[in-house]
């Protein structure tokens, strides 16, 4: 399904075709304003994109749980690099709160880098070639639920990716039973928003360089990218290469959870940290003179 | 265990780590979880990563995306939120 432009009716946010994924969104192109204040600020909304799906582990909640902060390393993960809590508490139900940043080597899709012109990508990339993510998590054991969210923290210029998951318990399990291969199943809804703001970049380049009207006029040959992109929806691109990509990623997310759940179940604890660690001394002596500093 | 971003941090955060996956798996996930008995040793890891997170300047990335979250939940206001960013810095 091809992405359309729509201009949207007031008030925003509006979501179409609500049954469907994907998904699309239209909301004001600047987003910490509630209200737009005139139609033309319709016209240059940011187009949001969105994917939802649902999976079962074979897994007791717990487990799931459990596996889930201990998913870095695998043997799928190769691409993340190191994860950090910056903070974890519990709340006043009896919630664990956890906030997590893992640097991952890879950057953004290449796809979408050669979209982008030097100018916008000189001033946003520096150079780099890693980026982080934050994730946050709420696990309430009681209820049987753990709901996360992961997003990029650099590149939010040009992309903005938000991964939001719910894991429900699916069968009430024995405290005996916790981390035995049968104790229940566990649900996982997967939604991952995409969001370009190459827009807004392109527009306060525009503004800065006293080009305010560029977006509208397309003849000029020296703002003909700003008026192409208008036209032809490079951001639209840009989402839809991510989701793509994001698409391939998360089966592989999946089956790195697989291979942590699998190691639980047949060894546990021990079994996870042991495999963890040659997860990590295989990265390393693949990575090393890579990533040299 | 995973690595620390900070390698000068990965001692203190395999200690973390150990202490908070027993306690994790052992007590709180079999529903009898009291207080986090990590707490020290947290405070040491993170004592050693907040430096290395200024370093990379990863601290004001954060302090952005807070900002950012600040401002989609103005856009949606009207839509209940239940997770709460929780950043201590």
């Amino acid at each position: 399904m091809q992405p359309q432009h729509h201009t949207i009716p007031f008030p925003s946010p509006t979501r179409y075709n609500s049954n469907k994924a994907p998904t699309y969104y239209l909301i004001p192109l600047n987003s910490s304003a509630s209200t737009p204040k005139s139609t033309d600020e319709f016209k240059i909304a940011i187009m949001v994109k969105s994917y939802t799906k649902s999976y079962d582990y074979s897994y007791a909640f717990p487990t799931v749980c459990l596996a889930y902060f201990l998913r870095y390393p695998n043997p799928y993960s190769t691409h993340v690099l190191s994860s950090d809590v910056i903070s974890r508490t519990i709340d006043e139900a009896g919630r664990l709160q956890t906030t997590r940043i893992h640097r991952k080597s890879s950057r953004l899709p290449s796809a979408v880098l050669k979209l982008l012109p030097q100018s916008v990508l000189g001033s946003v990339s520096g150079g780099k070639s890693e980026s982080y993510i934050l994730e946050t998590s709420t696990v309430d054991v009681k209820e049987g639920w753990m709901k996360t969210e992961s997003k990029n923290l650099d590149w939010t210029g040009i992309l903005s990716v938000i991964e939001k998951q719910e894991y429900t318990r699916q069968v009430p399990n024995r405290e005996a039973d916790i981390f035995s291969a049968t104790a229940g199943t566990t649900g996982v809804k997967t939604t991952v928003l995409f969001r370009s703001r190459l827009g807004d970049r392109l527009r306060a380049r525009a503004t800065r360089l006293g080009e305010a009207a560029a977006v509208e006029v397309d003849e000029e040959p020296k703002r003909s990218f700003l008026a192409s992109w208008s036209k032809s929806g490079i951001q639209r691109s840009i989402e839809a290469i991510a989701s793509r990509k994001t698409e391939n990623q998360m089966g592989h997310a999946k089956e790195g959870m697989n291979v942590v759940l699998e190691r639980l179940r047949h060894g546990g604890l021990v079994a996870v940290l042991d495999g963890m660690r040659k997860d990590r001394e295989s990265m390393y002596n693949a990575t090393e003179g890579a990533y040299k500093q | 265990m995973s690595a620390s971003l900070a390698p000068e941090c990965n001692e203190v955060k395999e200690r973390y780590d150990s202490c908070f996956l027993k306690w994790y798996s052992d007590q709180y996930l079999r529903g009898k979880a009291t207080t986090d008995p990590c707490a020290d040793l947290f405070k040491d890891y993170k004592k050693c990563l907040t430096g290395a997170l200024k370093e990379r300047g990863i601290d004001k990335m954060l302090e952005e995306a807070r900002e950012d979250h600040k401002e989609s939940d103005a856009v949606n206001m009207r839509r209940k939120c239940k997770g709460v960013l929780y950043i201590s810095s």
